[in-house]
């Protein structure tokens, strides 16, 4: 990803645009000017990564530098090292784990998105993730019968993709704890 | 005119501990307010490290999503997203052009529909109801995408940067095709193209797929930053009120003393004077 | 460059990747021991009323309370 130079935070056709047609406002701040630019592409590979991993109710690491990262990618286990090609990846439910020297941290994402910048950095957003020793095997268990059962039972185009869902979450969530 | 100013002043006492109890409210609602908010702060940045934000992007199709609060008291915030949001309206319009508006709170919707009935498409209220949560605005952004048809959505919100100041701000997420044809482009999405995808689907379906979940994303944040603005800028209407109910109540309690002493002394004169009468 | 060629069979059955990554949440939530199930069932939370308008006038508004779709 370029880097994004000080000027660019603001977009300056967007503020001529405004200032003629509406002269008496000033114009609206844009989300750009409450970001830190991100650090340019450097020339050599960098010896870490930088870890964004958000949710929605918090910053669970934010600019953390490790050795390696892998994600639980629609098409698989996907390993992310320092100087990754720059990626989008869709991720499906599964783990998501960090690994720093001797440290890995494991957390339980429930789906999202990851991206690889070319700078390595990367972002990893999920709308929900669990350390896995929260998750309860018993629930697990039941909830992954439930809709084995819900499957045979649905009739309508909806139903069958709600109960697929819950097979794949279920699924997912019994493969992360017997891993 | 005694018991007048007595009455008075009963009832500027009473809207002061009314105004100093709302603020009280508001001050507490605002501490866990803030806490969401900044712990939400990380969310929608990746997406504007990947995907920037055009403002100033042509499209055909524009939605201005207004975020307002239900309740008032709450000083200019309100009135300060339905100005952006015309304004925005007057600068995407064109020929051959939509500018539709999804209205976010009962007091944006009330000053919309004064001028600009015909282009509300969708009013959306009673979010509040619950602390707010991502789950309940992603699901409003759900509706919003199977209601409306967009190529770029606009949100504008007031960002809060502290107790007494809010911060215009739009942010802009394009529909997935419009993705596509500016990063074809090159321009600022041009490093898009850079990026490969992993996943089970398509490049089309995967950045559809974000598209949507940017939309949820940049909501949320949006949603709870007008929120804590909103809170904000109660607690500051509510502090001035009781304040003010203060002043008043110090302007009425001197009118009250004097009007008690010029009372007395006429009595008092009375009496005298009809003492001197008796002895005169 | 846009093709349907592989819609995920949860997009042909009419959700958006918003509902899917809503549900997905929800089911691991669900899955939760206590007390971390009780805290993260306060993130689920839905409720808001919804009008559509046609022409200037609102139609008829429905509420939409407590479902995670």
């Amino acid at each position: 990803m370029a880097d994004v130079p000080a000027e660019a935070a603001v977009d300056t056709d967007f503020e001529e645009k405004w200032k003629k047609l509406v002269p008496n406002l000033e114009p609206p701040k844009t989300p750009l000017s409450f970001m830190r630019p991100r650090p340019p592409t450097p020339s050599a590979i960098p010896s870490k990564l930088t870890v964004n991993f958000v949710l929605p109710y918090k910053s669970e690491l934010s600019a953390k530098e490790v050795d390696m990262v892998i994600l639980p990618a629609t098409t698989g286990q996907m390993g992310v090292l320092p100087g990754h090609v720059a990626t989008i990846a869709e991720l499906k439910p599964g783990i998501f784990s960090v690994h720093d020297g001797n440290e890995v941290s494991k957390y339980f994402v429930s789906s999202g998105f990851a991206f690889v910048h070319a700078n390595s950095v990367t972002d990893v957003v999920a709308v929900e993730a669990v350390p896995v020793e929260h998750i309860d095997p018993e629930l697990v268990q039941k909830g992954l019968a439930e809709f084995q059962q819900k499957i045979n039972s649905a009739t309508t185009d909806l139903a069958k993709a709600e109960a697929q869902i819950g097979i794949d979450v279920h699924s997912a969530l019994n493969s992360a704890l017997t891993a | 005119m005694f018991s007048a100013v007595r009455n008075r002043m009963k009832s500027v006492k009473n809207i002061q501990k009314i105004t100093k109890a709302m603020k009280m409210v508001a001050a507490s609602k605002l501490r866990s307010a803030q806490v969401r908010t900044e712990n939400s702060r990380g969310l929608w940045q990746p997406f504007a490290a990947l995907l920037g934000d055009s403002p100033s992007v042509d499209v055909k199709k524009n939605v201005i999503i207004t975020i307002s609060s239900d309740k008032g008291l709450c000083g200019g915030i309100n009135s300060t997203s339905v100005k952006f949001s015309k304004a925005l309206h007057k600068i995407t319009s064109g020929p051959d052009k939509e500018t539709k508006y999804v209205i976010v709170g009962e007091k944006g919707k009330v000053q919309l529909v004064r001028h600009s009935k015909k282009d509300i498409e969708l009013t959306i209220a009673e979010v509040q109801k619950n602390p707010l949560n991502y789950t309940q605005v992603a699901v409003i952004a759900d509706h919003i995408l199977k209601n409306v048809e967009y190529d770029a959505l606009r949100i504008v919100f007031n960002k809060f940067r502290s107790v007494v100041q809010f911060i215009p701000t739009v942010t802009t997420v394009l529909s997935p095709e419009i993705v596509e044809r500016e990063s074809e482009s090159g321009g600022k999405l041009g490093d898009l193209d850079s990026y490969e995808t992993e996943g089970a689907e398509t490049k089309g379906e995967i950045l559809q797929n974000l598209a949507e979940f940017q939309f949820s994303c940049v909501l949320y944040s949006a949603a709870l930053e007008n929120a804590c603005s909103e809170l904000g800028a109660r607690m500051s209407a509510m502090d001035s009120s009781s304040r003010n109910a203060g002043q008043m109540l110090d302007r009425l309690t001197l009118t009250y003393n004097r009007t008690r002493q010029a009372s007395i002394t006429t009595e008092l004169i009375e009496i005298i004077s009809g003492a001197s009468a008796l002895t005169g | 460059m846009a093709s349907n060629a592989a819609a995920p069979f949860w997009r042909a059955a009419g959700m958006t990747y918003i509902s899917y990554s809503n549900i997905c949440a929800s089911l691991v939530r669900g899955c939760l021991k206590e007390p971390h199930k009780t805290e993260a069932l306060t993130r689920e939370k839905v409720h808001f009323s919804f009008t559509q308008w046609k022409s200037g006038k609102p139609e008829k508004p429905s509420i939409i309370s407590d479902t995670v779709e």
